[in-house]
């Protein structure tokens, strides 16, 4: 019996790939870990209200309800936005589109899921803060709407790149069956393909809102900066705060010291939290889709 | 994307094509080559000589100063090198005292908290500015060219809520604020309501630095904000301020004679007394030749009289 | 049956018509920091250094700042990622304790890169003494690419077919010898394409820099390790807050079209790469 593993002896190489194992696997753990351990001393001062305070005023008083709403809003609307365009896009790709421009597509959305958010957020803070103010005949432009818009273009091309791979992966006799019953290609696609990449198309869903949840630097020029819960509290046309947008705007006064830092890090904890059960929730039903 | 995509299974590779890894790895280098190679020269020797490093940061206010000092200073000491950072007072301040920074800029006096956290700062003024209460230009054009404390202070709490209560056109006001460890709102805010942490119900938005808040001022038609009277330009328009039966307007003259109120030194924080090489810098700031430069920026020097007086704002940034 | 046409009809119309739209869009942007950023864009942009605040003066140091944290991330963590990829490949046996690493793996992907910042400043500035520093920020880059090199590679280890490993034993070779004659060969692609990938996200981030890395002015190489650097990410950052100030908006679009220049040149050569091999693959 030859023995497949190179590592049955400890040489250099079993060192080195253990380490780098461990350094690999425990990162996450670490970050974790950190996490919670920072942010004890504010949990300490504020108490479990921390999560549902409404004021924050640094060195006095920090509560994170007006962060974590924003970030819901702005995610929230982002998804709402892109479903439609995202959607109608995969199944054009995946359906109706022939196999070489079907790659040209899918290569073109791999280029643009890598513009530098900081594009976005230049743009967000030349054009679309005035756009939008005008548009809509607002005082001002920066708001919750805004965050949310940029969040939604930049997150098409990812959520129609994993739809289409999700509706692809539907078998092609499942197509060729409702074509032969009489079915039209648009009903087959909506009672046949859909339903059954159902569960594919919600894990790319919720995998885009993670990544939309976890974006700063765009977020942080056009959501307009203000801890407060906007008035009546559906009004998304007034402006907010996110989660990412605030530890980026105080991150490098408080860095590493007192309760400031330790409700940064909470926020960042409570991020983490909601980022990892939607990626969670995501892959879980990506991987059920295959 | 990509990635989630591959480890999805969605997508697979297999056995490569070394001939286009080779040539795509040739278009990265050279694409990039172009940068590194010089740079990369040029580095290797510096590295290898070393330097004193002095790094600053903090305040908006002062950073133009600092910047511009830092340049013609390091070019008489080519051995000594000076970084300078953004991120406003509360952020030079921390950093001083930590020892995150050799220099931290503030636009406003230590607290007696930091004081207490921070048993050795020592500050040095270096010059000494105002913070005006701004407004977009259309709105200065529309009439409104002074406003009362209490008015001010009304805007602040969002008891005024529309320009024509103050004699303006009928707009809404889209009242700025900024980040709460800012210089410039503890300064403002102290004037408005005695107290520099007093919170603004009324404020729309909150911005960080002084290049932010005037961008945000300039791009709207119906703003009020607060902003360093070195920041004043065509579309950012400083208003006189009501008190007492006069008008002040905010001038470097009204500054310089002491009427205008919201004065405030500008200061470099340091942990202890300066020494060596950070000694040698804050030392050029304070002589004649640094103290120009703090004219030059649009702030009045403290130690020469004869500096140029003129009218605030005629700076443009 | 005429209903059924209609619907039809009106369905693949909203179905060109959303597509256009989101394409459209997507146009916009791109044509946009084309037509903005070209203006700025000549040899004494690209290769002076910036003056009076970056509204005057090129982006030669931003540019350098950008490759040094990049190339730096990439290379720390490629030796990372690639015992990681082997660790999981040629020493973890059991199908639980592949799955939990994966897990593990695939969480770091997730992680909000603002976090990145926070913890990674505290654990590289503050513990190991780097401060705001170019390290620091090498650093942080290193963990938070991680996943993506290590996941190119093991899909890439992975495919290696038995047989050349089988070879490789009956031949005699010692773990080192497999090693540099059969497993690193070929998964060559696999740490090509992963490191490029690597190395568009390093490039492209800037909230895990933004106050761990840079300094606003004053910079030009870093000359020790605990120098700041200027990178093209927050040059753009700082620029973009005057957006009431034209020459500060020029100069940020300028900036913006070499950044996104230096990732669409990432990126688009490993879709070369791939591209080959799934054409090879089909063969």
């Amino acid at each position: 019996m030859i023995q497949h593993s190179m590592f049955h002896e400890k040489g250099p190489v079993f060192w080195w790939t253990g380490l780098a194992g461990v350094m690999a696997a425990g990162t996450i753990v670490i970050l974790f870990a950190s996490l919670v351990i920072e942010s004890v001393p504010v949990f300490k001062a504020e108490g479990i209200s921390f999560l549902w305070g409404v004021d924050w005023f640094a060195g006095e008083n920090y509560g994170a309800l007006p962060m974590i709403f924003g970030s819901l809003a702005v995610t929230g609307l982002a998804v709402v936005m892109v479903l439609p365009f995202a959607l109608a896009s995969a199944i054009l790709t995946s359906e109706f589109l022939s196999g070489r421009a079907r790659l040209m597509v899918k290569a073109a959305m791999e280029l643009l899921a890598g513009v530098p958010g900081i594009i976005y957020g230049l743009m967000g803070i030349s054009l679309l803060t005035i756009w939008v103010r005008d548009v809509f005949g607002l005082i001002d432009g920066n708001t919750l709407f805004t965050a949310g818009l940029l969040l939604a273009v930049m997150i098409l091309p990812t959520i129609m790149t994993l739809s289409e791979d999700a509706l692809s992966s539907v078998p092609g006799e499942l197509r060729d069956t409702a074509l032969s019953l009489g079915l039209t290609r648009m009903e087959t696609v909506t009672k046949v393909v859909v339903p059954q990449a159902l569960p594919g198309l919600a894990g790319a869903v919720f995998l885009g809102i993670g990544r939309a949840m976890g974006e700063t630097i765009a977020v942080m020029l056009v959501i307009g900066g203000i801890d407060r819960l906007p008035q009546p509290w559906f009004n998304l046309f007034a402006p907010g705060q996110s989660i990412p947008s605030k530890i980026g705007r105080e991150a490098a006064e408080a860095l590493g010291f007192d309760v400031q830092w330790s409700a940064l890090i909470a926020l960042g904890l409570v991020l983490f939290v909601m980022v990892m059960t939607l990626t969670f929730a995501g892959n879980v039903l990506l991987r059920k889709a295959r | 994307m990509f990635w989630e995509r591959l480890y999805l299974g969605m997508i697979s590779m297999s056995r490569q094509n070394s001939g286009k890894i080779i040539l795509g790895m040739l278009l990265v280098l050279f694409g990039t080559g172009a940068w590194v190679l010089p740079g990369l020269s040029g580095w290797v020797q510096v590295f290898a000589q070393g330097s004193t490093v002095i790094r600053i940061a903090g305040s908006t206010t002062v950073l133009p100063i600092v910047s511009r000092a830092a340049e013609r200073f390091q070019s008489r000491h080519p051995s000594i090198k000076i970084t300078v950072n953004a991120g406003g007072s509360g952020v030079g301040i921390h950093g001083a005292g930590t020892g995150r920074f050799d220099i931290g800029l503030a636009s406003r006096e230590i607290t007696p908290n930091e004081n207490q956290r921070y048993a050795s700062l020592h500050t040095t003024v270096i010059g000494r500015d105002a913070v005006a209460c701004v407004v977009s230009s259309e709105i200065f054009h529309a009439g409104v060219r002074t406003l009362s404390k209490r008015q001010i202070g009304y805007i602040y709490l969002g008891k005024i809520t529309n320009w024509k209560q103050v004699g303006g056109p009928d707009r809404p006001i889209v009242v700025i604020d900024k980040e709460t460890h800012r210089g410039t709102r503890h300064v403002f805010m102290h004037y408005l309501f005695g107290n520099s942490k007093a919170r603004a119900p009324g404020a729309r938005l909150v911005t960080g630095s002084n290049n932010e808040e005037q961008a945000k001022i300039a791009q709207s038609d119906s703003a009020i904000g607060m902003l360093s009277i070195a920041w004043m330009n065509e579309d950012v328009a400083g208003i006189g301020i009501h008190e007492g039966g006069q008008v002040i307007q905010p001038t470097l003259d009204n500054v310089r004679n002491g009427r205008f109120p919201i004065a405030r030194n500008l200061n470099l924080i340091t942990a202890g007394q300066p020494a060596g090489a950070v000694k040698l810098f804050i030392d050029y700031l304070l002589s004649e030749e640094g103290q120009r430069l703090v004219a030059e920026s649009g702030y009045i020097p403290i130690h020469s009289p004869h500096a140029v007086s003129r009218v605030a704002g005629s700076h443009s940034k | 049956m005429n209903r059924r046409l209609l619907k039809e009809r009106l369905s693949m119309f909203a179905l060109y018509g959303l597509t256009a739209g989101g394409g459209l869009i997507l146009a916009v942007i791109l044509i946009t920091v084309f037509t903005k950023g070209a203006p700025a864009l000549s040899v004494s942009f690209l290769f002076e250094a910036s003056r009076n605040f970056g509204l005057e003066g090129g982006i030669f140091y931003q540019t350098l700042g950008t490759l040094i944290l990049m190339a730096g991330a990439a290379l720390v963590c490629l030796p990372v990622a690639l015992g990681s990829v082997l660790f999981q490949t040629e020493f973890l046996h059991s199908p639980q304790l592949k799955k939990i690493f994966r897990l593990l793996i695939y969480s770091l992907n997730a992680v909000p890169t603002i976090i990145f910042g926070l913890i990674g400043y505290l654990f590289f500035g503050v513990f190991l003494e780097a401060g705001v520093s170019w390290v620091t920020g090498v650093l942080i880059l290193a963990v938070m690419i991680l996943p993506t090199l290590h996941v190119s590679i093991h899909e890439a280890v992975e495919t290696i077919p038995k047989h050349y490993r089988e070879a490789g034993l009956a031949l005699g070779l010692s773990p080192g010898q497999q090693m540099r004659a059969v497993i690193l060969p070929q998964s060559l692609h696999g740490i090509v394409t992963g490191t490029l990938l690597g190395l568009a996200r390093a490039a492209g981030e800037t909230a895990a820099i933004m106050f761990t890395a840079t300094a606003f002015s004053g910079v030009d190489l870093p000359q020790s390790w605990t120098d700041p650097v200027t990178t093209l990410q927050t040059h753009i950052l700082v620029l973009a807050q005057e957006a009431a100030n034209p020459e500060a908006l020029t100069n940020a679009w300028g900036a913006g079209l070499v950044l996104l220049a230096i990732v669409f040149i990432l990126i688009t050569a490993t879709l070369w790469i791939r591209s080959g091999l799934e054409m090879e693959a089909e063969r």
